[in-house]
Formats: structure tokens, sequence, C-alpha cells
């Protein structure tokens, strides 16, 4: 598909490098540290609409073409929102060319072009407060001690994945040393696992007593994982209270099973039970990340899984007939308003279904990849 | 209206098929095949099926009642599944199966007894048909034509016939059944429908090891795996998923004609919601006319809207309107930065349609349910450049043309690899006597002696 860049008048100062939104971002960053406080989200999202509106181009022609200035914007929920797919497309940022020091690029072997979110340093230390600060709020109280072991390939490997500068982020955070992680990129330039570094991680002696482990990964590294351990026939049980985070789907890079499957696996395999399994939902398009908990749904004595994000982030789940945003229980598109991406764009629409609970949701799957009936030839 | 439980797919949703219960179904049908139905005339089967098809369209026809009431719950509106099981029942003529029964066998009798045409006497032969005694069908689940059309053929050719449907798919054909047994319990008692999800190895072993046919439709994927399932003497129809597109030359493109030609555009996307293989993804309309291709997506935009009050789309799962909602938001982004190579229109407050314009000839794939692209063209050889990424696989192509433009066009796009190409507004609608993939209609489903005096 052909896409016409940026058009129209004179781009002068198309990609202007704001003062102000350095501010923003020195401001955000302080307060996520620092402890954020709820009752300043509105404030500082109109703000924030308002600067990216007026230094974001691309972004700037969205609002214009569907009638919506910070002139006419009132409520955050009313800041247009772009979706994931326009990442592929427009260059969403208000960081001019040589001003952007680390790009990310979304995952997947299907698509044709990848989504990129531009960095520079300001932003990746928005990104990093914040996603530091929420993991901490979540888990810091159970990951005292843990040795993390990662199944992707290094950042220096991976440098436009911001799942790995994540990890990375977290590796340096644990102070573990930079062997933590288990992947490397194979010839056809796919992720795969470095078994013999794994085993020898599950083998050792010196830990096996010691320390409970962290497993971080994707999903569909963990299947890697647990079908190279079930045709060895090798089963290990890490120490007590080790745990596991998963995150991001199959992407086409291993056989899919459900998540109930997965889990089931990963605890017979690896000895970690399921309340000690957390699933993670990011992004390369956004700056946070929600992490699952079990909720017990007052109406069934089901548990559900609802995904949080931290409170400056806030997720919607919204009608994908009308566009607003649905009732509890309901199931519409995840969209999310992540004040983090500061030099970017802070209200995101993403192709990810849930199912609306409280102030989280969810997570159902991806919509784009829901077949429609009839015919579904996918062309190339 | 509750329907007696006759078929394994009456069954409580907790009742569990076995491969005991599929063989003995299969049983079953042969031994009442060879008594009910082996033995009976083409024209009696004819006049019956004809008849059936009369009482569907009649309004107070107990089952056409039930299928419109229950409309929502296999994702139609109720006028828009009127509309269509018309179209389709009203194919069901007896001078349109006499026109199938020539087309296919030379002679409407050949099913009956040794018949011999003019050509075959000059050569001093004669034929007579066998069809196979038991015909398997793996349905797709997306519209119910085609299964009801295999029934039709089924019965047509006097097998026994056991429909396998996809999961949550047997609503209509169901029905259809019900109303072929409420007619002649015993042509009824040849034929079973049952539902499970595809690729129960169990259950479907059982059932292939009987056919002596199997007409299947669905992904390339699908079809791969059931072609590997069947026994050697199984005979394998499988009709892959296939696409289509609208063509409209310049010269229609004038006042009230071009307003006409919209409308057809509309009745295709229309009909079954445009889910069906012949439905079309895009509509090429070619530069030069009154009408612009711009403009032509708006006037079907415009038509679409009014369509939307009378023949309602009808509501859809989270996961099929979230597809629109994302498709439509890339357009949007794509708009807003260079409108003058892409538009889109959209129903307000739902999904109920969309039409897009790209200058971007490329072929896209809609996500179907009146997502509709319109795209601008030079002429037909670059619309075709352009779909070449679905050529060998499209179905129909529906053209708006001159007369005497329309054998020119149609000996291109035969060339090109179309096996269809019909009138712009009855591409969801074709005759009965239409070869499937270009494959004869009835054709692959016998077997010919011949006597060579």
């Amino acid at each position: 598909m052909m896409f016409v860049g940026c058009r129209g008048k004179p781009a002068i100062n198309k990609h202007r490098m704001n003062q102000e939104l350095s501010d923003f971002a020195a401001r955000l960053h302080e307060s996520i540290i620092s402890g954020f406080q709820d009752e300043n989200r509105e404030a500082l999202a109109l703000g924030l609409f308002a600067l990216q509106f007026k230094d974001n181009f691309a972004y700037r022609k969205i609002c214009e073409a569907r009638g919506l200035t910070p002139k006419i914007v009132e409520h955050w929920t009313q800041i247009p929102a772009v979706p994931t797919a326009a990442f592929k497309e427009s260059e969403l940022t208000s960081l001019a060319p040589d001003k952007r020091t680390t790009v990310f690029h979304s995952s997947g072997t299907t698509e044709q072009k990848p989504s990129r979110h531009f960095h520079n340093s300001e932003s990746l230390a928005v990104y990093e407060a914040s996603l530091w600060k929420w993991f901490e709020t979540n888990y810091e109280s159970r990951i005292a001690s843990c040795e993390p072991l990662i199944l992707t390939p290094p950042p220096e490997l991976t440098p436009n994945s911001s799942l790995v500068h994540m990890f990375e982020t977290l590796r340096q955070k644990f102070d573990a040393p930079k062997n933590v992680f288990a992947g490397k990129i194979s010839t056809e330039g796919s992720w795969i696992l470095d078994f013999d570094l794994l085993l020898a991680f599950f083998d050792n002696p010196k830990s096996k007593i010691q320390n409970p482990k962290y497993i971080f990964g994707t999903t569909f590294s963990f299947v890697h994982l647990l079908d190279r351990l079930a045709e060895n026939d090798l089963q290990f049980k890490l120490p007590e209270n080790s745990r596991v985070m998963e995150t991001g789907g199959y992407k086409n890079r291993s056989r899919t099973m459900s998540k109930t499957e997965l889990h089931l696996l990963i605890t017979k395999l690896l000895g970690v039970p399921r309340e000690n399994i957390i699933c993670e939902y990011g992004m390369s398009e956004l700056s946070s990340q929600a992490y699952d908990s079990a909720i017990q749904n007052p109406e069934s004595r089901i548990q559900n899984r609802v995904f949080r994000f931290p409170p400056w982030s806030r997720a919607q789940i919204i009608s994908p007939e009308t566009g607003r945003e649905v009732a509890d229980g309901e199931t519409g598109l995840i969209r999310i308003f992540d004040l983090a991406n500061v030099f970017s764009v802070a209200a995101i629409q993403t192709e990810d279904l849930g199912i609306r609970r409280g102030d989280g949701f969810e997570l159902i799957g991806r919509a784009q990849l829901a077949e429609p009936r009839g015919c579904s030839l996918m062309t190339a | 209206m509750n329907l007696p439980n006759y078929f394994l797919a009456d069954l409580p949703p907790e009742a569990t098929l076995s491969p005991m219960m599929i063989a003995e179904a299969c049983q079953t049908l042969k031994r009442n095949r060879e008594q009910y139905l082996a033995n009976r005339s083409t024209q009696s089967l004819v006049n019956f099926l004809s008849e059936l098809a009369e009482n569907w369209l009649e309004p107070e026809f107990q089952f056409r009642k039930f299928a419109l009431e229950n409309s929502a719950t296999i994702g139609f509106s109720r006028a828009t599944l009127e509309k269509s099981l018309d179209n389709f029942f009203k194919q069901l003529t007896r001078e349109n199966f006499h026109a199938l029964l020539v087309q296919e066998f030379s002679d409407a009798k050949r099913l009956d007894a040794l018949t011999v045409t003019v050509a075959e006497q000059k050569q001093n032969r004669t034929a007579i048909i066998n069809a196979p005694e038991f015909q398997v069908h793996i349905a797709a689940g997306n519209i119910p034509n085609p299964t009801l059309t295999s029934i039709v053929f089924g019965l047509l050719t006097r097998s026994a016939q056991f429909v396998k449907c996809a999961s949550g798919s047997t609503f209509l054909p169901r029905l259809f059944a019900h109303s072929i047994y409420g007619a002649d319990p015993k042509l009824g008692a040849c034929l079973e429908i049952a539902e499970w999800r595809g690729g129960n190895h169990v259950l479907e072993n059982a059932l292939f090891a009987e056919a002596d046919c199997v007409t299947a439709t669905g992904s390339d994927e699908t079809l791969d795996k059931i072609r590997k399932h069947l026994p050697l003497k199984s005979r394998f129809i499988g009709h892959g998923h296939r696409v289509s597109f609208g063509f409209v030359a310049h010269e229609v493109l004038y006042g009230s004609r071009a307003k006409k030609i919209v409308a057809t555009a509309a009745d295709d996307v229309v009909e079954w919601n445009q889910l069906g293989c012949l439905s079309p993804h895009v509509i090429y309309v070619q530069l030069g006319g009154e009408i612009s291709p711009e403009h032509f997506a708006q006037l079907l935009a415009e038509e679409l809207e009014k369509r939307e009050a009378n023949e309602p789309r009808g509501e859809l799962p989270a996961e099929h309107a979230a597809a629109i909602a994302s498709r439509r938001g890339i357009y949007e982004v794509r708009a807003a930065h260079s409108p003058e190579t892409t538009r889109h229109w959209c129903s307000k407050d739902s999904t109920a349609w969309t039409v897009v314009f790209e200058a971007d000839a490329r072929f896209q794939m809609s996500c179907l349910n009146r997502f509709i692209y319109v795209k601008g063209v030079s002429d037909l050889k670059t619309a075709l450049e352009n779909a070449d990424s679905v050529r060998g696989k499209v179905s129909t192509v529906g053209i708006a043309a001159p007369e005497e433009k329309a054998q020119e066009i149609a000996t291109q796009l035969a060339r090109w690899g179309a096996t269809r190409v019909c009138p712009l507004g009855q591409m969801q609608n074709p005759p009965l006597t239409w070869r499937h993939d270009g494959r004869p209609a009835l054709g692959d489903l016998v077997t010919w002696t011949d006597l060579e005096l």
C-alpha cells in the first residue's frame, strides 16, 4: 500500500525541539519517581495534548482532520487517539531527525512495515522511570534477591526492541550480570534461545539451593523453551518464590497454545505455580506497561486476570461501533492514554480487544488477527 | 417452531458424537438411499426440488418464517437474509434444472437411462451416468448457499449425503434439511446434517471411510488436510477460498446510468453482507467517465447509507467490528495526511458500512461486512496488473460496461484467470448452471458409462 508522506504547507519547525516538552518530560519523570498524584492527571493530559498538537506535525494533521484542537478538547477522554498502525506510516514524533537517538520497532514477522517510535535520552529516561516504577510498585516486595533470566537476545543485538530495552533496564535494577540474556539471533534473523546457557542456569548447583529465579520472556520464547525441555524429557523445580513474566503473544514465531495450557506447562516443567506467573501487556508505541492480577468476578466464581496500567497511563475500552467507552464487563478495543509518551503521541488506539473490568481490562487479543468470516486470503 | 430430533445436528449441545454413531449413520443413509432414492427419476427429483424452492419463496412457509425470525442468530438482518434467500431459491426452477442437466450431461435424462445426442449418434455411441452412492460435504461457515447447493446437487444426482457443517453454522442447512424431510420423509432419510469442529480425525476418519465423493469448501490448508485423510477410493472436490472484484468501464459512467451502476455495486456489497467468495473486495472504476472514481465512491457511500435504512447489516461480534474500526483508523490517518489520494466514508456511530477510495490501485483485501474499496484505473489491463497478488484466486469479476465491450472484457479476464464474469449487481447471485471455480457444476460428481455400438 502506498502512503504519501506528510504534505501540505511547508513544514517550518516540523520537528521543532520544544523546550516545553523537555520541561514536561523532566517534571513527569520527577513525578513518577516521587509518587504520581492522580489529581494532576487531567491537567497534565490536556497540557501535554496542547504541546503535542503544537509540535508533532503528523499528529496535528490527524487532530485537525477530526476537528479536535486544544481549544475544543475539554477532557482527557476527548483527546484524539492515533491508531498504532499510524506509527508505521507517519513520523509521529516531536523529535527532529537529528535528535532521535533510538527508534523502537514493533515486532512481528508478518508485518510489511514496522512501527517506528522515536526516542532521545529524555524520552528514554521517562520510559525507564515509568517501567521500573510500575514494576517495582507491583512486584518489588517479591523480587528481593531474585536471579533474573531473560529469554530474549541482549540489547546490543536488538537495539530497536522496546521490550529488550525494558528487560535491560530491569536487569540493571536487579544488578544482574549481562549474561542473563539467554536469547540469540538466528542466521534468518529470528529470536532463538541459547539452550546451553539455559540448562546451565537451571542446573547450576550453586544457585539450586539459593535464590529464587525471575524468568522474563516473550510468549513464543517460553513455548520454545518448554518444547525443548519436553523433547529432552527435562523438568525443573525452580526455588520457591521463583517467578515468570510472559508477554507479547506468538507473532507466528512458535506454535500457539492457550494461556491456560502455557501456564500449566510452565508450572509442570519449571515448577513455577500459576500465582507466580505474571502477564505483561505493552507495545513499542507506548512508554508504560500493564500487568495482570487475579480479580474475583463478583458475578461468578471465576477469577478474571485483569490488566492495569500505572496511574500516569490510563486504559479505556472503546466500542468499535460507536467509538465511545463501553460499560463495565463489555468488550471493545483497548485505548491507552500514556502521559509517558511525551515526545510522540499520548493517546494510542490499539487493535487489541479487551473486556472492561473497572479501571482495568481483561485481554482478549488482536483484532486484526480475528479472521473475518468468508474468504480471507492475505495478500503479501 | 420446534424442530424434531431428526438429524445429528438436532441433538442437544451436550451430546457427544462418536465414530460409531457416524459409521451407523452412514450405513443407514446408504440403505435408505437404496430403498428411497436410487430409483427415483430425475424428473421427479426436479419436481420435488423446484416445488420445495417455491415453498421457500412463500412468505408463510414455516421454515422460511423460522429462518427469518432467527436471522440475527446467524449474523444477518432479517431483510438481508430474506433477499439473499430469495435470490437463492428463485434459481431452483424446473427450467433452470433442465438447463443445468443439459449443460452438464447434454441430455436431461442421462441419469435415468442410456441416451444419445446427435453428435453421439453419428459416432454410434450412447451413454448413461451414475452418481456416487454416498457424498460427504465438508461445509465452510461463512454463508449457507454453497452448502444448500451441495445438498440440492446431491439429491439431484441421487446420492446419500452427509453434511458436516463448521461449528455454529448448521442453522440454515439444518432448516433446509428439515424442509426436505417435511416434504418427503423418504428423501429426508437420505440426508444427514452434523456439526463439529473441523480436524476431529476420529469422527472424520469414520466418515471418510464410507465416502465415495467428498466435496469441501474452506481454506487451502483445510482442503489439504482433508485430502490427506481420504481413502484412495474417495473422489475429492475441493473449493478453496476465492476473492472477487468489480470493474466499471468509463463509457457507462454518465448521468442516470452511472447512478444505476452505483446501485448495482451496492447490491453486491449488501448481499450476504459481502461474506461470500463471490462478493467484491474492490470496485475498479475506469478513469475518463463523467463520474470520477472518487465521485463513484462517494455515490456508493450514499447508496450504502440508504440501504442501511431498509436492509441493515445487523450486529457483528466484537472482533469483526474491531477489525473494521481498526481498518478505518488507518484510512483516517492516510486521509488526514493526503486527502488527494485517500478518502473514506463511514456509517455514523456504527461499523455498518465503509467506503474507501484510494488512488493506489493495488488490490486490497477487504475486512468485509460491507467494507468496500473503490480504486481508479486507466483501463482493465491496469486493474489486472494491480490485482496480480490474487491472480489465480479470483472467482468472479462483476462488470458494468457497454454491451459491445463485454465480450472483449470477458475474454481478457478469462485469459487472466478469472472463472466467472457477470453483470455488477449479480456477483453473489450465480445461476444454477454456474461452474464453480470454472469446473463443471455436476460433471465432477458423476461417472459415465459409454456404450459403443
